[in-house]
């Protein structure tokens, strides 16, 4: 196990600048996952640290090396890729000891090493077959199986649970932090799914156009994201964002609708944030037309329009609620976030 | 063709013009590639040089009256200075030489061109793009000056070394190789294998089709070389059997019967060769000339 430091990494594609001097330092064992749209730089940013893209400008460290020049055999890294790239032509076992077989391991050290790692991940009885006689989700275990009998200092995950549908990349997500918290091996994990994000990530990057939007522990994201990109981009349904000004009766939303504020809210704020869940059925808060409502049992989520604005409450409570009712809702104003011109997020206590 | 020979037979359609145009064209194509191979097999079971001549110019040709081997006898007793069998010997080690050595020369250089980190990539895989549309007997002449400078006139190896390196499968590989995903080289070399070593352990061995492919078209070429040899080799000791068969036609007589014996000896081991491998051979050259 090491840590790694990516201090001021830049990545040009001829003139065309894609990751724009990145700063993060990850710690021994910890489990960092860069979530961001397509394109921000996520990916290229992992492949630079498994020395797969070269590094235009920066430094990266694994434990103490400068790693900038150092091919990705050298590295001791293991990466899953989102198409597993397996061996088609290797069995499991195969595929899995290729690694240390390629170091010059004896046969029985690798057989031991193989189980060892198969029983870790129930793949016991599947070490003679084809990657192609496997499933979506035994191919991916055999995948991690291939990084984990190499006992890395660093394990790299590229979106490896894209291919799966909903229910296994549920599993399969559980199954990665089970063995993170097994192996305790420094992991950086790539996705877009916000929702991987959050539920295994000691620590999330959240990347925007190959910038650094904020890094934090999934809930610091969740209740202080530092800016617009970040509210809207963490949680679903994404927070509920209404422009307009602060004036003398609260925040004054662009259809006129009033907003309570918080004592000692900034005056410069644009921006009114408030996430679904924090909006709650009061008849003295600001008035709204209920347009959609779709129960999901555990909760009811309702689609409301107000002053031109639409906005969404997620309510915990059983209600009765139809198209064209007229709801009152009321802000916690304990989770209410406020913008200024620039995005960023206006300090508030 | 390889889908008709795959897909489950369709019913028949109606008789219009159209299908009788197609089938009229489709039997007389196969009548033409066909004709030629069972005149010469039929000759080659005539027992009179002057008769299967006098033949030719008929329907005859594609009669025999009483069916001989004597002259696949004669011939196996018989060809110039060696014994024909050693011909045959001479033409199997060229072909396996080149096609083994063409294997490997042409696959490493698809691989790098595929995957290596090479300066000049883009220019030296359009150079090989344009090489590929340059006749070979265009360049006989001076292959033949440098192969003789050389001092390898008449040796195997004259016949073997300018054949190994080819333009059009080395482009055959390159196009098989870009189309396979570029996370098997990633995770090879993550995994800390060679160049050579992902080349040989991961790539080749995906490469079946590619690499069968390529072993037939280059088997043919190598079975069916006659002007090189001819031009390279002054005496018998390197001579292929399409060389010895010429030996039949002599300034003062020429022994059709044991030409055309001859002849169908030599198209035998690669016609089997082919058949037994016809359906991959068909459906694996389609693959790798539309796919990439």
């Amino acid at each position: 196990m090491a840590s790694v430091s990516i201090d001021n990494v830049a990545k040009f594609y001829g003139s065309h600048q894609v990751i724009h001097g990145i700063d993060i330092d990850i710690a021994d064992g910890e489990f960092v996952t860069l979530v961001g749209p397509s394109g921000c730089g996520k990916s290229t940013l992992l492949r630079m640290i498994a020395g797969l893209e070269e590094i235009s400008d920066g430094d990266i460290r694994i434990g103490d090396r400068l790693v900038n020049d150092v091919p990705p055999k050298e590295r001791d890294i293991a990466m899953v890729f989102q198409n597993y790239a397996l061996y088609p032509h290797m069995t499991v076992a195969q595929n899995m000891g290729f690694a240390l077989k390629l170091k010059g391991e004896s046969r029985a050290a690798i057989d031991a090493r193989v189980k060892e790692a198969a029983a870790v991940l129930a793949l016991e009885p599947y070490l003679d077959r084809l990657p192609k006689q496997l499933s979506g989700g035994q191919r991916q275990r055999v995948a991690m199986g291939r990084a984990i009998v190499r006992s890395p200092q660093v394990f790299l995950f590229d979106e490896p649970l894209s291919n799966l549908d909903a229910k296994l990349r549920v599993q399969m997500r559980a199954e990665i932090k089970d063995l993170h918290q097994r192996l305790g091996t420094t992991t950086v994990y790539v996705t877009h799914d916000q929702i991987e994000a959050m539920t295994m990530a000691d620590r999330i990057v959240v990347m925007k156009s190959g910038v650094v939007e904020q890094i934090g522990r999934p809930l610091e994201l969740y209740d202080r994201p530092a800016n617009l990109f970040v509210a809207t981009f963490i949680g679903s349904p994404a927070m509920n964002l209404i422009k307009g000004r602060v004036g003398s009766g609260g925040f004054v939303g662009e259809g006129g609708v009033v907003l309570p504020l918080p004592a000692r809210a900034g005056a410069s704020a644009v921006t009114y944030g408030v996430r679904p869940e924090h909006l709650t059925l009061d008849e003295s808060g600001f008035r709204a037309e209920v347009v959609v409502v779709e129960p999901t049992g555990a909760e009811t989520q309702v689609l409301v329009r107000c002053g031109g604005q639409t906005l969404v409450a997620v309510l915990r409570e059983r209600v009765d609620l139809n198209p064209g009712d007229s709801i009152g809702l009321k802000p916690d104003l304990t989770a209410v976030h406020l913008f200024g011109e620039d995005g960023r997020r206006l300090q508030q206590e | 063709m390889s889908d008709l020979a795959l897909s489950p037979r369709k019913p028949a359609a109606p008789l219009n013009g159209y299908r009788i145009v197609q089938s009229i064209s489709v039997f007389v194509i196969a009548l033409v590639v066909i004709s030629p191979l069972f005149m010469l097999f039929i000759a080659s079971l005539k027992d009179d040089r002057f008769q299967i001549l006098a033949d030719m110019g008929s329907f005859r040709a594609f009669w025999v009256d009483n069916p001989t081997l004597n002259n696949f006898r004669e011939v196996g007793n018989f060809a110039g200075e060696l014994a024909f069998g050693r011909y045959l010997g001479n033409s199997l080690l060229i072909l396996f030489s080149t096609v083994s050595l063409g294997l490997i020369i042409n696959s490493m250089a698809g691989f790098i061109l595929a995957w290596g980190s090479l300066p000049g990539r883009a220019l030296i895989l359009s150079l090989i793009i344009a090489l590929y549309v340059i006749p070979q007997e265009s360049i006989i002449m001076p292959l033949l000056i440098i192969v003789s400078r050389a001092g390898l006139s008449d040796t195997f190896t004259a016949q073997i070394l300018p054949f190994v390196a080819s333009p059009l499968y080395t482009f055959l590989f390159y196009q098989f190789f870009a189309q396979l995903p570029k996370e098997l080289y990633e995770a090879a070399s993550i995994d800390g294998a060679s160049i050579f070593r992902t080349w040989w352990s991961i790539f080749m061995p995906l490469s079946l089709p590619a690499l069968a492919t390529v072993s037939i078209l280059m088997g043919i070429e190598a079975w069916n070389q006659y002007l090189w040899p001819i031009l390279i080799t002054q005496t018998d000791y390197a001579r292929p059997i399409s060389v010895a068969i010429a030996t039949f036609f002599g300034q003062d007589s020429i022994f059709w019967d044991r030409a055309m014996a001859a002849s169908v000896l030599m198209m035998i081991p690669i016609l089997v060769f082919y058949l037994a491998f016809q359906r991959w051979f068909i459906s694996s050259f389609v693959g790798s000339a539309v796919k990439g």
